[in-house]
């Protein structure tokens, strides 16, 4: 902040002229400081409006300067506003100077280079390190959430160092939606967002139209650019070190029966069914909360400590922290922790040598337990019964003997033990060379290194008779035996598997800057580079058996006693993708009114064959600054500032693919058993298509951005998408005898998606000098997503499942949102068998109490085996998503909250085993019993049914509006903490998802896709957010 | 100007670094490409191994032929737990279905497998390649025999592999000319493979003869089935196992009545989103008795029930009758607690009869999950079958003495009374004897189908369509729309 024009102010002359002069003349004294944090500024210049005279703050931000009654002073200094005050009675004046950072000198990062507000011409966002750390979310894209228009952001799983998904604008393919991240020019995949401290960053900027095609064929899902923070020349050691701590719980609990609830409609059920009920006696209390026993409240801890500044040729920015979070659903089995340390120092060699240097090293380790899945700790918690205690009487876990493959929540979180380590350092070393006033060379060595330790223990369980997760062959924990060659056999005790894995990212990126202006009016710049990138990884990985005693003290591979080491395996693998891109851009403008902007991208990318290596992907932008047209002079509207009309157009790409698809390899599964023996063979796999091209999207964006009445602005685009070629993998026929074990179907390119939507963003600043002070910013997000074609020969690509070895419930289909549900359709209750008789749809097995389904195509049948009755009934995609910010401070007080709103999206509700004994939720106390019972809930019964085949009413309305996080703090008032040479300091305590209003019945509706695009929306038992309530603190000297 | 020529450098560079194509010549690390293989006897016996795998996916004729006949119903958690089996069972199958497109996918791609070596069998030379060759034609055999017995005509793709532009281009072939591949892959295998293998699990010469039998019986060439029905019976080294309770125990199989096995391994799990990776039956697995407590037996998921019309086919004397079909209730009334012995009906449906054959039973728990680890081999062909097949030809063929030798031979052993009618009367009790041996094992909807007895005995049975099944209309529609769908669908 400081770095903004320090150097040039240093350099001005303090004028102390003094004219006798015959009016009063007075000193005026004063300290100036940063209205948003009390930092105080140096090199402030301060001058008397109408003269040459003049002076600048010291280095502690003090001045003294004289004047006359009557006279302005005006404080002036670069990246901030300009304030004039007239001299009057007061002989001190001390100000608080804004930064002018919310309008339009805000330097927005674009890609190889910068822009600001006023001169871009595509559509980029920016969201302030300051707003995100603010969350305290461990994760920059969870804490992305509702910050930027255009960008959606969901939670993958709300376990600790849960990854999120982030979608720019929409779903555009089928495969790999998510973004390109860089930080510091280093790329990122969204799981490797765990290193990252939000602390760290200074601030984050998103491309979302066309204009990302700099970064090519990668750029097709957006850019997200993520600047860490840096120090400034000239500055003082400031040292801030700030931590909060917190206690996290679930948000909310299923409403499930209690066991007398239970033992009623189970009865019911197995009444319904012709078999005789289970419980004789009804009364049976309450039962087991296997919610209470499995949710825990859980810590949360961070602290941070940094420490920025400079002399005159170096900046610095260093830090460390330590975030520690436990699971509200398994306590420390389901863990993050991340410790990191940070170096970022630049060196100005010489005028024009300048060295920038990143460093960051991060230590994450990451406990996690099975989730959002059948078989997942809470899919099994919603469907263990209340009936059963949670210990046996010897002591055990209960066995839940009635569900077939429930087992006890409690002993699976015991016998889990899933950990990984990552070590990660990343950074870059980046000679700047000026060479002279118009073009600067920079040459940038990133590197991206991960070194990932998991290791998983599973030891000898028993979860009770014929539970498919038993590793035992019996409640002694005896292991069972393998037959390795003829009568010989062999204990199959606790395993371990280890991995050990390298992931090496390089990239060299070398590219020249040109900025002139000529004739003072017209502005040219240039970029031309080069980009070579290189990914490679290797890992060697091993199971080992018999580890002794059953228990993690001795997990470890060199402690197993497999005789022999027999049953023992090993694996590894090794791989590397390179890209070569080179690329150009050319930006003129005229008056900085007319802006102009066009860039081409060559990529090469070893994903594909010789013959569709290479891509071109060019991009067109225009700005035009109406409100500085002399016509709008004349159009009397005063109040607006500013306003500047954006038009931009552009392709870009997508090669997310795995390696080597256009290649035939032998890595299918060729496994059969001789001799009793399991032989390994030879068989293709994924079947090869050398034809294999890179994804391409156009983007067309128009848009307008507006500053009105000094404190707002306003911005808006409306962008339409459409994605071409997606590289995916369809079915393809059965006679390329692609789908043998271990086979897959070829990638290909075919498929057309189509997204289109408008971006709506509108802020208020309040002026910072004032005792109270209101900021506040809202965004609303519309998105229309299309498939628009699909490959020849296919009506659609089926996606995920319904229930167990059910239907598919999730579609790619044409016209349609990508993984849109169908099913189908309800119309009430059967009522009474006449009803059924006389119905004019028959309904094969239709029963009084059974739903009734709706004869979408008219044949007066219901027909279960074919698609013809099933339809649309919803979509995860939501309408609209709004994002709303605000905060207010008076005084040393502020406030500030977060509000995110996703509307009009379905969820299915797929956590339900429909078994006999498993539990359920309470809707079905208000089942249906008799002729005019209910025309919502169906019976229940154990007997064949078609109540359970998918239709609406197994979706729910997803739609929510949360309260992400609300903060309350209070900064103490500079004199007070003078003496103990404290700089600055507020505490403050904050909530997270305090409040979530939905009537959606699951855990939590902000669900993203743990299982790919077409499982969005499909709830397993989702591990949801916590609910967190902290206390933090924030110091500085 | 200095910066100018700086400039000229560098643009210099920047087009020079950009044709720089080599460095994206990435070749992947230790893995073998496709186009470059078969140099060794081994890579051919290793890519053998690899066709041999798809017939492991038999599990699910072992399924489909049971509960598409009068024997079974499909059972299972709910009447959506694998929907396409209860489709399957109520004969309201159709278009869409996933195990008959799962039947499709693994026979192509065993199809597929086989002509990846065929296709590459003059690459290198070595002794006894004409073996490896006469497996793989026998494996060939047998994947389209499945195919042409649940589809009738399908596409022929014969010694090449096929890119995915010329699936619209491969209509379906006729049911005869199928056959006539399968009649000359087979007639190949029985000339060049032996009597036995020195592994285990690899097909014979009898394996091949006996399928050659089966496949001309069911294009009812009773004189060619009897022929070679004949040289297996005649010429290799089989013989019935004295006690049929033997037959169905992992611990005896590959005994002197197996002509043919499926192998099954217990060794190694898996996992339920894709069965034909399995290296166990999935079948033997899912039939057990659901949430069973209990000597002998195991859980399971109450898959594939058998019909009280199946059990009470049986004559009370009849050995076979209790060892294929398991009354529950009556086997923990004579346990020592039977009040300690639980078990669980499943909402796809509840007979009170699970199939004794294909079942898990305690003594025979793969490792854990057990659902997927099942090690009990599938018997596509065993001795009696051989024998019930020879009686048949002959009795076709006009040789009903030889006949009545054959099936008294299986009568026998379950403790029957020998047979002495003739004519079509013996041709009926052949049939039914036939279902007394083999009932449970994935032949009955096959043999109704074959001797035209389906719409007497199948619920729902329309003659003129059922005898097929539909051909899953996606692939109907990945095909360009050139398969015609089969009659009736």
């Amino acid at each position: 902040m400081y770095s903004k024009g320090w150097r040039s102010v240093l350099g001005i002359l303090l004028c102390l002229f003094s004219f006798a002069a015959s009016a009063q003349k007075v000193t005026i004294k004063g300290q100036i400081s940063e209205a948003a944090n009390g930092v105080t500024i140096p090199g402030v210049n301060i001058s008397i409006k109408g003269t040459s005279i003049g002076t600048t703050s010291d280095l502690d931000g003090n001045y003294s300067i004289e004047a006359q009654k009557g006279q302005t002073l005006v404080f002036s200094f670069v990246g901030f506003k300009n304030i004039e005050i007239q001299v009057n009675e007061s002989r001190t004046l001390n100000v608080k100077m804004a930064e002018e950072s919310s309008v339009l000198n805000e330097i927005v990062v674009v890609g190889y280079g910068s822009s600001t507000k006023k001169e871009i011409t595509g559509a980029a966002a920016k969201v302030d390190g300051a707003e995100l750390k603010k969350l305290n979310i461990s994760r920059v894209d969870a804490a992305l959430q509702g910050q930027v228009s255009g960008v959606t952001i969901n939670t993958n799983s709300g376990s600790p160092g849960g990854s999120s998904s982030i979608r720019i604008r929409g779903l555009s393919t089928f495969g790999d939606n998510d973004p390109l991240i860089l930080v510091d020019g280093i790329v990122y995949d969204t799981e490797g967002l765990n290193a990252l401290n939000p602390n760290d960053i200074e601030s984050v900027n998103v491309l979302k139209d066309g204009t990302a095609g700099i970064y090519g064929v990668r750029a097709a899902n957006g850019v997200i650019i993520i600047e860490t923070k840096k120090g400034s020349l000239n500055a003082k050691p400031q040292i801030e070190f700030s931590g909060f701590y917190g206690m996290q719980s679930t948000a909310r609990q299923l409403n499930l029966l209690n066991a007398t609830e239970y033992a009623v409609v189970k009865n019911n059920a197995f009444f319904n069914g012709g078999q005789a009920q289970p419980f004789a006696n009804t009364s049976v209390g309450e039962g087991t909360d296997w919610q209470d026993a499995v949710f825990q409240t859980a810590p949360i801890e961070s602290y941070n400590i940094s420490i920025n500044g400079g002399n005159a040729k170096t900046r610095y920015s260093v830090g460390g922290s330590y975030y520690n979070q436990d699971g509200i659903v398994g306590g420390a089995k389901s863990n993050f922790r991340r410790y990191n340390a940070r170096f970022n120092v630049s060196f100005d060699i010489d005028e024009r040598f300048k060295v920038n240097s990143v460093l960051l090293y991060t230590n994450e380790g990451r406990s996690t337990l099975a989730e959002n899945g059948i078989g997942s700790v809470l899919y099994n918690t919603i469907n263990a019964y209340p009936t059963e205690p949670l210990r046996q009487d010897n002591g055990e876990y209960s066995y839940l003997e009635l569900v077939n493959d429930i087992i006890n929540p409690l002993a699976q979180m015991e016998n889990t033990y899933n950990r990984s380590n990552v070590n990660k350092f990343v950074g870059k070393i980046e000679p700047v060379f000026k060479i002279n006033e118009d073009f600067t060379l920079t040459n940038r060595f990133n590197y991206n290194i991960a070194l990932v330790d998991g290791k998983t223990f599973s030891p000898l369980t028993w979860y009770g008779p014929g539970k498919a997760q038993n590793t035992a062959v019996n409640a002694d924990l005896d292991a069972p035996q393998v037959e390795i060659a003829d009568s010989v056999f062999l204990d199959r005790g606790a395993s371990v598997y280890e991995n050990r894995d390298t992931y090496v990212d390089l990239t060299y990126e070398g590219f020249l800057n040109y900025n002139h202006t000529f004739n003072k009016i017209h502005k040219v710049k240039g970029t031309i580079g080069v980009s070579v990138f290189n990914r490679s990884g290797n890992g060697l990985n091993a199971t080992a058996f018999n580890i002794p005693n059953n228990s993690i003290d001795f997990a470890d591979i060199s402690a197993n006693q497999a005789d022999g080491g027999f049953l023992n395996n090993a694996g590894s693998f090794e791989f590397e993708e390179r890209l070569l891109s080179t690329f150009l851009r050319a930006e003129y403008s005229l008056r900085n009114r007319y802006m102009f902007s066009a860039i081409v991208r060559r990529d090469g990318s070893s994903k594909f064959g010789a013959n569709n290596r290479w891509g071109i992907f060019p991009a067109v932008s225009g700005a035009w600054v109406f409100s500085d047209e002399v016509f709008w002079e004349g159009l009397n509207l005063d109040w607006v500032d500013f306003g500047k009309l954006r038009v931009s157009y552009g392709i870009s790409g997508n090669d997310q693919i795995p390696n080597f698809a256009y290649l035939p390899l032998l890595n299918g599964e060729g496994v059969y058993v001789l001799n009793d023996f399991i032989s390994n063979g030879v068989a293709i796999g994924r079947g090869a298509n050398p034809d294999l091209k890179w994804e391409t999207t156009q983007q067309f964006n128009i848009g307008i951005d507006f500053n009105f009445l000094k404190d707002f602005n306003f911005t808006f685009n409306y962008f339409v998408k459409n994605t071409n070629d997606l590289l995916f993998q369809p079915d393809v026929s059965a006679i390329l005898g692609t789908y043998g074990p271990g086979g897959f179907p070829p990638y290909v390119n075919a498929g057309d998606v189509s997204n289109r939507g408008m971006e709506f963003e509108i802020g208020y600043h309040s002026n910072p000098l004032n005792d109270w002070v209101f900021n506040a910013n809202a965004n609303i997000t519309t998105l229309t997503n299309e498939v628009v074609r699909v490959p020849d020969g296919v009506d659609f690509i089926p996606g995920a499942g319904f229930g167990v070895g059910g239907v598919v419930a999730t579609r790619f289909q044409v016209g349609q949102p990508i993984g849109y549900y169908i099913g189908y359709e309800t119309d009430g209750i059967f009522q009474s068998q006449a009803e059924i008789d006389n119905a004019p749809v028959s309904q094969a097995g239709a029963q009084p109490g059974d739903l009734r389904f709706v004869d979408q195509n008219g044949d007066g049948v219901i027909n279960f085996s074919d698609d013809t009755d099933k339809v649309k009934l919803g979509s995860p995609i939501p309408d609209v998503t709004i994002g709303f910010n605000f905060n207010v401070s008076y005084k040393g007080f502020d406030l500030s909250g977060n509000i995110y709103a996703s509307l009009g999206q379905e969820i299915i509700r797929n956590y339900e085993r429909q078994q006999p004994y498993a539990n359920q939720l309470n809707y079905v106390i208000n089942r249906w019993t008799g002729q005019g019972s209910t025309d919502i809930y169906p019976r229940v019964t154990t007997g064949a049914t078609r109540n359970n085949v998918f239709s609406d009413f197994y979706v729910e309305d997803g739609s929510f509006l949360r309260l992400r996080n609300i903060q309350l703090g209070y900064t103490f008032p500079k004199k007070w903490l003078k003496t103990a040479k404290v700089e600055s300091l507020r505490v403050y305590i904050s909530a997270n998802n305090l409040y979530t209003l939905t009537n959606y019945l699951g855990y939590d509706p902000d669900i993203g896709n743990f299982g790919g695009v077409l499982a969005a929306g499909v709830d397993y038992g989702f591990y949801p957010q916590a609910q967190t309530i902290m206390g933090g603190f924030n110091i500085k000297f | 100007m200095k910066a100018h020529k700086f400039t000229i450098l560098i643009a210099a560079f920047l087009i020079s670094f950009s044709s720089c194509e080599k460095y994206l010549e990435v070749d992947p690390a230790f893995s073998l490409g496709a186009d470059n293989y078969f140099n060794s006897e081994q890579d051919y016996e290793l890519a053998l191994i690899g066709a041999y795998d798809l017939l492991q996916g038999s599990y699910l004729t072992q399924w489909i032929g049971e509960i598409a006949s009068d024997n079974s119903i499909a059972g299972g958690e709910s009447v959506t737990d694998t929907e396409g089996l209860h489709q399957i069972d109520n004969m309201t199958h159709d278009g869409v279905n996933n195990e008959l497109r799962s039947i499709l996918r693994f026979n192509y791609a065993g199809v597929t497998r086989c002509n990846y070596i065929m296709e590459n069998k003059d690459k290198t030379d070595f002794d006894g390649k004409e073996i490896i060759l006469g497996e793989t034609r026998f494996l060939r055999a047998y994947y389209y025999f499945e195919l042409v017995r649940y589809f009738g005509g399908v596409p022929l793709v014969i010694d090449r592999s096929i890119g995915s532009e010329e699936v619209t281009t491969i209509g379906r072939a006729s049911k005869a000319e199928i056959y006539a591949q399968i009649e000359s892959d087979l007639e190949y295998a029985v000339a060049n493979l032996n009597w036995s293998q020195p592994v285990k699990g690899r097909a014979t010469k009898g394996a091949a003869l006996a399928l050659l039998g089966k496949v001309y019986l069911f294009q009812n060439k009773f004189a060619d089935a009897a022929t070679v029905l004949d040289r297996v019976i005649n010429e290799g080294n089989y013989s019935l196992m004295p006690n049929y309770e033997d037959l169905w125990l992992a611990a005896n199989e590959n005994n002197s009545e197996t002509v043919f096995d499926v192998e099954y391994s217990a060794l190694e799990g898996g996992s339920y989103d894709c069965l034909i990776c399995l290296e166990g039956n999935a079948a033997a697995g899912f039939n057990g008795i659901r949430q069973y407590e209990g000597p002998f037996y195991a859980d399971g998921n109450s898959y594939i029930l058998p019909t009280s019309k199946l059990y009470n086919s049986f004559s009370v004397n009849d050995l076979r009758r209790d060892l294929s079909i398991l009354h529950i209730d009556s086997f923990i009334s004579i346990q020592a607690d039977p009040g300690s012995i639980s078990y669980a009906t499943g909402g796809g449906g509840h007979t009170g009869y699970y199939n004794n054959k294909y079942i898990k039973r305690q003594a025979e728990l793969g490792l854990p999950d057990d659902d997927l680890t099942s090690p009990l081999n599938y018997k596509v062909i065993r001795y009696a079958d051989v024998l019930l097949m020879a009686a048949e030809a002959h009795n076709r063929n006009g040789n009903d003495g030889q006949a009545l030798t054959y099936v008294n031979l299986v009568r026998a052993r379950a403790n029957m009374s020998d047979l002495s009618a003739t004519g079509t009367l013996l041709t009926e009790q052949i049939w039914a004897e036939r279902n007394l041996e083999l009932a449970g094992e994935g032949h009955r909807f096959f043999d109704l189908v074959r001797t035209g007895k389906a719409a007497d005995e199948i619920d729902g049975f329309q003659t003129g369509k059922h005898e097929l099944f539909p051909l899953p209309q996606v692939e109907i529609d990945l095909s360009g729309g050139s398969w015609t769908q089969n009659p009736g669908y």
